[in-house]
């Protein structure tokens, strides 16, 4: 039962950093990110390919990883942020997809079997496997903790109010001589780096990737924890996401094995299906979420 | 190559028939609809229903699928489209909201249908020679590819013969002009989600005929369709045609160069290409902002 609780707790956590990513992306700026899983899957791969590859030392090749998400997304976003907003939607998400793709067909990612053996950041304390559970767990949080202040101090910084001015009004922010395409591209980059470090956090504790862990359908729980629990408020994503794993893991502790003549497949489909109608509920009578504030909101665009 | 060609013919005209509703739902409405793949899986499941319990041949079950398909898209815009416009939703609102929709459209059809990939009960074809030419088809993808540009004619005469097409071409063109114009909006969008989901349908009936059916199948096709639209630039039903059988044949005659997994990134990276030059598409308005 405790063992069940801290996995659930580090899962929690590292959702959580890898939310706050697409917060200060859409919540703050205003940016379409339907592809935030792709700087997720860069973050995991990308470490453990130098590490088990080329032999890095696990901080180097994490640092590495970084800069790699932070590279790609900044690719991504040149072409598409000239456009209009709705064009980085289909551009990411498109991008998500490849990345994908990728891992699933080339030998050197593992194909669909994914890969392991890049160790975690305590080896060299001989931990038992409970400690090391914990141990993570505390490494977690902690991101999670100097993640959320980070960001709370930069959203309350001039930079923060640019970034809340182009979400409002890109023009008038414009028109007031702030280049905001820079703006953009910053916010949009540091976002990815965040889900990046919410990659290597999965990557150490699951101790193995696949592909299957980086599905479209992870982007899409994060804009529901995101939405859920208040876009543009940082405390309330996190609410959001503690709140979507607390349903999740109950409904699948009932349920996950079957219930009432239907199979735990069935049941699954289902509990994904009523993610997605929450979803449309939430936009149709509540898009600012639980803690949001409607009068500071993009979602009136 | 004329192989490859004649293969990149076949996909690009599902994928030009299933653009339609998309890009003119995109256009009128303002809405990238994510749940517009899942309109295409929805088609093939109904076909394969009608399949396996009537003992129907999945041609004819085209008539119903197309009707089934035109109905959803009536359901979701009169108990979700229609309200969000209502209440003001804003782009954002209702692009969340196509993704929730996609979820829950899906993961029903995976309840009903179960997720392992499944097939027509049908009598398999063989690929035979066409005429003199170096190139072998099955009869159903001949047929694939004149329905579709059937389809795409009947679209065609719509457009430009009735009262309902001509409207429809000026909400595309420009949403505020025809509503100060008196463009019955409310009624045009009716026909909007019957025309596109009603396509959309078909095709990932069609779809399903060269391929086995799986509740991601339209899913796949969302990419290459998004490609399309741009591709033939968006505020234009005849750019998403056009786009789809470009972004096809470009996918198909990609296979002699690089491995055929990769297909789908073929046509998002013709996207790229297409938004970096001339991103205003082949018949398309101005999108740079």
């Amino acid at each position: 039962m405790i063992g069940y609780f801290i996995g659930f707790l580090t899962n929690v956590a590292i959702f959580a950093i890898f939310v706050l990513g697409l917060n200060l992306q859409f919540g703050f700026t205003g940016l379409l990110n339907f592809g935030h899983v792709a700087f997720l899957a860069l973050g995991a791969y990308t470490m453990a390919l130098l590490v088990t590859e080329l032999g890095w030392s696990l901080a180097a090749a994490s640092l590495a990883a970084l800069l790699v998400t932070g590279l790609a997304s900044l690719l991504i976003a040149l072409p598409a942020l000239r456009l209009r907003d709705e064009y980085l939607a289909m551009v990411t998400i498109g991008f998500s997809e490849i990345v994908r793709m990728i891992l699933n067909n080339e030998s050197w990612t593992g194909g669909p079997r994914g890969m392991g053996g890049y160790g975690d950041p305590f080896a060299a304390l001989s931990l038992t496997p409970d400690q090391l559970r914990l141990a993570i767990l505390i490494l977690s949080l902690a991101v999670l903790v100097l993640t959320y202040l980070f960001l709370e101090y930069a959203v309350r910084s001039p930079w923060g109010r640019v970034l809340k001015a182009i979400r409002e009004d890109e023009e008038a922010a414009r028109s007031l001589g702030k280049d905001t395409r820079r703006y953009k591209l910053q916010s949009l980059v540091i976002g990815a780096v965040i889900a990046g470090v919410a990659g290597i956090l999965l990557a150490f504790f699951f101790r193995y990737i696949n592909p299957r862990m980086f599905l479209p359908l992870q982007t899409f729980a994060a804009w529901t924890m995101m939405v859920v629990g208040g876009t543009g408020r940082n405390a309330g994503v996190i609410l959001g996401t503690v709140l979507y794993f607390a349903v999740y893991s109950l409904t699948q502790m009932w349920t996950g094995t079957g219930i009432a003549g239907l199979s735990g497949a069935q049941v699954g489909a289902l509990r994904v299906a009523a993610i997605g109608l929450l979803l449309v509920l939430m936009m149709m009578f509540r898009p600012q979420g639980l803690l949001g504030r409607k009068e500071e909101l993009t979602l009136e665009r | 190559m004329l192989q490859y060609l004649a293969n990149g013919l076949v996909v690009g005209s599902i994928i030009a028939l299933a653009a339609i509703g998309l890009s003119l739902v995109y256009a009128i409405l303002n809405l990238i609809n994510f749940s517009h793949g899942d309109f295409l899986t929805f088609g093939a499941y109904m076909a394969l229903l009608f399949n396996l319990a009537w003992s129907l041949h999945p041609w004819q079950t085209l008539p119903l699928v197309f009707i089934l398909g035109a109905a959803l898209g009536l359901a979701l815009e009169v108990l979700v489209w229609r309200r969000m416009r209502r209440l003001r939703a804003g782009v954002v609102s209702r692009i969340v909201a196509s993704i929730g929709l996609a979820l829950a459209l899906r993961n029903l059809l995976v309840f009903a249908f179960g997720a392992e990939p499944q097939a027509y009960r049908a009598p398999v074809q063989m690929a035979v020679p066409l005429g003199s030419l170096p190139v072998k088809v099955t009869p159903d993808q001949i047929w694939i590819f004149f329905v579709s540009l059937l389809a795409v004619l009947g679209f065609h005469l719509l457009l430009r013969h009735t009262g309902i097409g001509r409207s429809m071409r000026a909400l595309a063109d420009n949403v505020e002009l025809a509503w100060v114009s008196g463009v019955p909006v409310d009624k045009v969008i009716l026909w909007v989600w019957i025309l596109g989901g009603g396509f959309a349908a078909i095709a990932g009936a069609m779809y399903a005929m060269t391929r086995p059916i799986h509740p991601e199948l339209g899913w796949f096709l969302l990419l290459p369709m998004f490609a399309a639209i741009i591709v033939g630039g968006t505020g234009n039903p005849y750019g998403a045609i056009l786009g789809g059988f470009l972004i096809g044949i470009v996918q198909e005659v990609s296979v002699l160069f690089i491995p055929s997994e990769y297909k789908i990134a073929v046509g998002f990276l013709a996207m790229i290409i297409a938004l970096l030059v001339f991103p205003r598409g082949l018949l398309g308005r101005e999108v740079l902002r």
